[in-house]
């Protein structure tokens, strides 16, 4: 289904959200940072943006979140699991790049076993997507085989075709659902071929070359040349939209407590220690490589598909200047192709 | 300048005094650069300076990776030679282990980084050797080097609690803050500590209020305000405020001011019978 939105009605369609029992997420400026986050009025809405700070997948994944109540006393071990997380949500303005992490992420989350927290989340939230209009150097989504204006994990997607308009295309049966509830908002789409603003994202790298290489140079000296900068934060992977490691811990005391899931990140040096004191993953080269393998080569050969969306977060927030796409430039540079180290 | 640093930092590679140079090379964009780690002679070239250098360097000084490439000729700015004395005074590194290679400056940023706006080691106050024309240090008097947090001050109390809930619910626990930062040398950090667990590991108020007040406290009359802490928390909370306050009550109260004088004795490790302790009740 096609439609048009005005900018004018973006008030009535927060509005018309609300009346449907919708929370609205949408891109919030604060300060130096936009982020998207629950918004109450229109106004609030940032549309000049590249990308936000934080990525999409803190609604369905936050970054801290209670799993498990438990009490214990002399005779018996009491659990409650947590009910009402999954609120229906609409997220308005997320970009392409973040839509299209969910169903990356849909095969991790269901995969030996299936995550409620992730599975009731995404159905109870709507993805409407904004097509990116600008881009900047660090973004690289059509090195991973996206494009400013993919649909892929969108439930509509709106791209803008002139100043105040843009056209309107559903694109799962949930989102012709959210736009027949609200029909009032939206009108006819013009007739004709619209011009659609969409970003020029260049090509950085064929990311069919990264992986015959990653097979073939878990040993190289530039893991460790790349990454004598790094300084070991976690940064990267949480504002990554498809880094998903977490972990468990309990906040407790002698009688009750709970289990709560946070995230967790490769670059730590803590994450891969074991209890004997031995860390298999020692130096930060190490740690670097495993974020490029699992990203490039483990999820591929997991899931038939890269784990990494080309939003540029890692880079842009990095500490230190560590460039993804650089590095997967280097990887996939023709003349270290056929290296093979040992 | 740059051909300077880079005839310099040939000399040191050439003559074997240094096995590595840390220094400031071109970044992803034209506003950033990054730091570089130069082992050979013919790659000096990647050296740069310019006014996007903000970066502390001497975090390098503190991890494993970087320490085995030798013995280090280190690029520091006045600021980031603070960070040098502190290290010396606190047994972290040997003075004749680090080649300190001094840079003079007159601000770096763009829009100028707040640490700049009051900046009394435009050339540093330690160093082997200097780059760039010496930069006569002024004196600045004590309100004006804090006035950073002449706003934040006039909040109430209540207004400062709201302030800090606000600003450390956006913390993600990313632990950015102490990576970077030189002085958070501990192998291991009380956030890595379990048994027992010091620090709620999860980033909710209360985990991210015990870990940022924890943080803040830890570097609290050792802090140089480099404001690395605050440039890399991609969350944007002002952290060197509540580090810039701890500096200015250290100041106050104990006539100490971080990495300033290599003569100076330490402020929290040092008991001076004068010390003022009005604040025992």
């Amino acid at each position: 289904m096609e439609k048009l939105l005005n900018k004018n009605s973006f008030d009535s369609l927060i509005t018309g959200f609300k009346k449907q029992g919708y929370k609205t997420i949408a891109p919030k400026k604060d300060y130096k940072l936009v982020t998207l986050e629950e918004i109450q009025d229109a106004n609030e809405i940032s549309i000049d943006h590249v990308i936000t700070n934080n990525s999409i997948k803190e609604f369905f994944f936050p970054k801290t979140e209670k799993i498990l109540s438990y009490t214990i006393d002399k005779n018996k071990v009491e659990m409650e699991e947590p009910e009402g997380f999954a609120i229906k949500s609409v997220i308005f303005g997320s970009r392409p790049c973040d839509a299209f992490s969910l169903p990356v992420m849909d095969k991790v989350f269901n995969w030996d076993c299936s995550d409620k927290f992730w599975v009731e989340r995404r159905e109870a939230i709507t993805i409407v997507t904004v097509a990116c209009d600008k881009s900047d150097s660090y973004c690289f989504c059509t090195s991973v085989g996206l494009a400013p204006d993919a649909k892929q994990g969108s439930d509509v997607l709106l791209t803008k075709i002139s100043n105040d308009e843009y056209l309107v295309e559903t694109v799962t049966e949930k989102g012709e659902n959210l736009v027949k509830e609200l029909e009032s908002v939206f009108s006819d789409p013009p007739s004709g071929t619209p011009d659609r603003q969409v970003a020029t994202v260049e090509k950085k790298f064929e990311i069919d070359k990264v992986k015959p290489w990653l097979d073939d140079n878990f040993q190289h000296n530039v893991w460790d040349e790349f990454s004598y900068k790094c300084i070991g934060c976690g940064a990267c992977t949480f504002v990554c939209p498809t880094c998903h490691c977490f972990d468990i811990v309990d906040e407790c005391t002698m009688t009750k407590g709970d289990r709560v899931k946070n995230w967790d990140g490769c670059q730590f040096t803590m994450f891969t220690m074991h209890t004997s004191g031995h860390n298999p993953r020692s130096t930060q080269g190490m740690r670097w490589r495993q974020r490029i393998m699992h990203k490039f080569k483990y999820y591929v050969e997991k899931f038939d598909s890269t784990l990494c969306v080309g939003c540029g977060r890692c880079s842009r927030v990095c500490p230190a200047d560590m460039n993804i796409s650089e590095m997967l430039e280097i990887i996939a540079t023709e003349e270290n192709q056929p290296v093979s180290k040992e | 300048m740059i051909e300077e640093l880079r005839k310099k930092a040939e000399e040191l590679l050439r003559s074997d005094t240094v096995k590595v140079v840390f220094g400031y090379g071109e970044g992803s964009t034209p506003e950033r650069t990054r730091p570089v780690f130069i082992t050979k002679p013919e790659d000096v070239n990647k050296l740069t300076w310019n006014k996007y250098c903000v970066y502390n360097l001497t975090t390098y000084l503190k991890r494993q990776e970087t320490r085995k490439l030798g013995k280090p000729a280190i690029i520091v700015k006045g600021c980031d030679a603070k960070t040098i004395i502190v290290l010396l005074k606190e047994c972290q590194i040997k003075r004749e282990d680090v080649y300190v290679l001094g840079v003079t400056c007159d601000g770096v940023g763009e829009p100028l980084a707040t640490k700049c706006k009051a900046c009394d080691v435009n050339t540093p106050r330690i160093y082997d050797d200097l780059v760039g024309e010496k930069i006569e240090n002024k004196e600045i008097p004590f309100d004006e080097r804090y006035a950073e947090l002449d706003e934040y001050e006039k909040l109430s109390e209540k207004e400062k609690w709201d302030f800090w809930q606000k600003q450390f619910a956006k913390c993600i626990k990313c632990y950015a803050c102490s990576s970077i930062c030189p002085l958070c040398f501990c192998d291991r950090c009380i956030v890595d500590k379990n048994q027992p667990q010091w620090i709620d590991p999860s980033a909710h108020p209360r985990g991210n209020l015990s870990w940022n007040v924890t943080r803040a406290y830890h570097l609290a009359g050792r802090c140089i305000n480099c404001e690395e802490c605050q440039r890399v928390c991609p969350v944007d909370i002002p952290l060197n405020l509540l580090n810039k306050k701890l500096a200015k009550e250290t100041e106050k109260n104990f006539k100490y001011r971080s990495g300033y004088n290599i003569d100076d004795e330490l402020a929290m490790s040092t008991y001076k019978e004068e010390d003022n302790q009005d604040f025992f009740k």
